[in-house]
């Protein structure tokens, strides 16, 4: 369960996030889709604890800044930054130290031939292309057993076989109780993953569906008729 | 704790590995910790030979690191730049379930192993060179090794990870920090002005009461001066003080609440020390870390350009947008270096009777030198743009770099004229030097061209313009030989024109061969 009540984050005199509102129970995908700049990645590095903010944020009834409630979630970031003299292997066996994860070895293994790390599992952070680095965040992310997940854009930069494999895991997780929390503005890649969806424009969250109200209506339909901009044939709505 | 300890071992055990597999690297930390030991015994001797191998010579030494290490850490941390963290620490680490503190004090374990390291040193030199007794350099080591840095702890977990108090008021204890730093500068410098600058009054001031009485940092020495010199009521003061004032700042910065709030300015501080690090690792002069966003002036001209020429307006118009237009730090630089040596060296100069000479020597080594020295050409290589333009290679070269010869022309005016006219040089023998000036950093800039060509990613940036020295000092030593010659044998006034001229040449055969750089992306090696 993730919960955020009246948050807002200002960069100096800049407001990026205003009284934002949101709500994704346990075992739901939630989708924060919006333009460039609307402050979708500043919701996340919030909820992830990077950023000072107002407002109460709660990983299942825990506020997200004490270490319970970091035990219960974790975060893919936009921008995988590796540690330069850590094997992939060594990146995956920090994070399950640091969150003291019950993850065995079997679970790794399979998350390393998932996301075809397997054969990679040597190679220092410093060697690994943007989309490995992409994988190894995601595999980091999944061995703390999150109760929480949060992903900013995580479909940059992977293959199309990772997607898949990254979407299959997202539902498995949300299968077995999980919240996912997914920023992004490639609205065709979280299409078949949603159930519930908030759209941010211009610091605020502008409107949210559920998956279970809006009937035969795609992600692309809703989204513009929120916001409002040209539709394929350019004209507006 | 458990998973940072593991973090630090690995990397370190990984960059060990590393290093061994590379031989370069691993002659270079043999090589470094040979000369760092090697330093250390000159300096112990050095110590011996001014004769300061005394008790009160070594209470100099401590003086100074301790005034030295005070302001630098308390200087940093006042700002939140103290610590470095990596881009990979706003990922991995700062979201984790790992108390703040803890993040924050293995952070600085870098700063720690320093102080390690020089209280070790100390103690060593204490025994063997200062002769002092081990009882008394045992209780040293512990002020330098417990004491300090469980000061300098504290005081880091204060500034850094105080989240009670706002971004706002901290701003102000950074500024208050920074102020009494100050104060601290200004006492030192006035007790200087009442005493003079001379051996003795430097000597006194190592004993002067009003040091000790400064807090934190003049307590501190305090306390060396009880455990070197022994009791004395001032020392007994201060150093009680000190005490208090390291388990005052312990148990506040224990018990402070910290949940985290530094992360932002930390992971925002890691992008910048990045991003400062790929930009020496380019070659280029980093002078500070996160710059402020750049502000552009509007330009209202309009330039239209086919071919390759498009890029030379291109960079005029990026450069016509820049607060200073063409003129940069090297400008100052040059400026600098011009107006110091046309006074500095004046009397000198005039003397050797051959002030011509000598400005073509400073001509000769302001080439060689500036190596971090990176105009918009440099970035221009690195875009796909340039290799889609359709034109030939000689004109993408020509003038992709054409702004950064006018640059030179203008720094080279700068240097020459200034230097010329205070030096007594001929308005003639002034204009060749400026052309010289220009023509040889076009050398270094196509030697550098040809050379990252050959040698891809091989031998570093250092490595590189190391090489580029190298080709440069032997295809233009040939000319300045044959000018020396000619201008010994024959007449003086030859040495200009035949370096002008052998330089052009050397430099367009170099340029044409640079040019197939401008052919494809890729490079050879």
């Amino acid at each position: 369960m993730l919960e955020i009540q009246e948050l807002s984050k200002s960069y100096g005199k800049h407001l990026a996030v205003d009284k934002v509102n949101l709500f994704i129970p346990d075992g739901q995908v939630g989708v924060l889709l919006g333009p460039n700049g609307a402050g979708k990645s500043t919701i996340i590095k919030c909820i992830a604890g990077l950023l000072r903010y107002d407002g109460r944020i709660g990983i299942q009834g825990i506020g997200a800044k004490k270490l319970e409630a970091k035990k219960l979630f974790s975060y893919v970031p936009e921008m995988p930054s590796m540690f330069d003299a850590l094997t992939v292997r060594e990146h995956i066996e920090f994070v399950r130290n640091a969150y003291n994860s019950s993850a065995e070895d079997e679970y790794i293994e399979e998350m390393l031939k998932r996301f075809e790390l397997h054969d990679k599992q040597d190679k220092l952070g410093n060697e690994l292309s943007k989309g490995m680095m992409q994988k190894v965040s995601i595999c980091c992310a999944l061995v703390t057993l999150p109760k929480v997940i949060l992903l900013d854009e995580p479909m940059v930069g992977l293959d199309p076989g990772a997607i898949k494999e990254l979407k299959a895991v997202l539902l498995e997780l949300r299968d077995k109780g999980a919240t996912v929390l997914i920023s992004t503005h490639m609205l065709e890649m979280v299409e078949e993953l949603w159930d519930i969806m908030f759209v941010m424009e211009k610091s605020h969250i502008i409107g949210s569906y559920k998956k279970d109200e809006v009937g035969e209506k795609d992600l692309d339909a809703l989204f513009f008729e929120m916001t409002g901009k040209p539709d394929k044939g350019g004209e507006k709505r | 704790m458990r998973a940072l300890f593991y973090l630090t071992k690995q990397s370190l055990v990984n960059n060990v590995k590393r290093a061994v597999k590379k031989p370069i690297t691993l002659l270079i930390m043999i090589g470094g910790i040979i000369y760092g030991v090697f330093v250390i015994v000159m300096l112990g001797q050095l110590v011996r030979t001014v004769k300061v191998d005394s008790v009160r010579g070594l209470l100099a030494i401590v003086t100074i690191w301790t005034i030295y290490m005070f302001f630098g850490n308390f200087a940093s941390y006042s700002s939140r730049k103290g610590i470095i963290f990596r881009p990979a620490h706003a990922h991995f680490v700062f979201p984790a379930p790992i108390s703040p503190k803890l993040i924050l004090i293995h952070g600085a374990w870098m700063n720690y192993l320093l102080s390690i390291i020089v209280a070790i040193v100390f103690f060593i030199a204490g025994i063997t060179v200062f002769q002092i007794e081990v009882w008394r350099m045992l209780l040293f080591f512990l002020t330098g090794c417990v004491l300090e840095l469980l000061m300098e702890g504290s005081i880091m977990t204060y500034l850094y990870a105080n989240d009670r108090i706002s971004a706002e008021n901290m701003k102000w204890v950074g500024r208050i920090i920074r102020a009494f730093l100050i104060g601290v500068s200004l006492l030192i410098i006035l007790y200087f002005r009442r005493y003079g600058l001379t051996l003795e009054s430097a000597w006194s001031f190592f004993d002067w009461p009003g040091l000790q009485m400064i807090p934190f940092v003049g307590w501190n020495i305090s306390a060396y001066h009880l455990i070197l010199l022994g009791p004395a009521p001032l020392n007994i003061v201060c150093t009680t003080l000190y005490l208090l004032s390291v388990a005052g700042m312990f148990a506040v910065a224990r018990h402070m609440k910290c949940e985290g709030g530094y992360y932002e300015d930390a992971a925002k501080f890691a992008d910048d020390y990045a991003e400062m690090k790929q930009q020496k690792k380019n070659g280029e002069m980093v002078t500070s870390v996160g710059k402020k966003k750049k502000k552009f002036r509007r330009v209202k001209e309009h330039y239209e350009a086919t071919g390759a020429k498009a890029i030379f307006y291109r960079q005029l118009l990026e450069y016509k947008k820049e607060k200073y237009f063409i003129f940069s730090k090297m400008t100052l630089l040059t400026l600098f270096i011009a107006v110091f040596f046309s006074y500095m060296m004046k009397d000198s100069v005039t003397e050797t009777g051959m002030p011509q000479m000598i400005l073509l020597g400073i001509v000769g080594y302001m080439t060689l030198i500036t190596t971090g020295y990176l105009g918009k050409w440099e970035n221009e290589i690195k875009s796909p743009y340039l290799f889609l333009v359709p034109d030939s290679p000689i004109k993408k070269l020509w003038y992709s770099t054409l702004m950064e010869h006018i640059k030179a022309l203008a720094d080279g005016c700068i240097l020459c004229i200034i230097l010329g006219t205070a030096w007594g040089v001929r308005p003639g023998q002034i204009a060749m030097a400026v052309l010289i000036y220009t023509v040889l950093q076009a050398n270094r800039m196509y030697i550098k061209v040809v050379v990252q060509c050959l040698l891809g990613d091989s031998f570093g940036k250092t490595g590189q313009d190391i090489i580029r020295m190298l080709i440069q000092m032997m295809t233009l030593g040939l000319g300045i030989g044959a000018a020396v010659l000619v201008g010994t044998l024959i007449n003086i006034d030859f040495v200009f024109p035949i370096i002008l001229i052998y330089s052009i040449i050397v430099t367009v055969i170099i340029g044409l061969l640079a040019s197939f750089r401008f052919y494809s992306m890729e490079q050879f090696a």
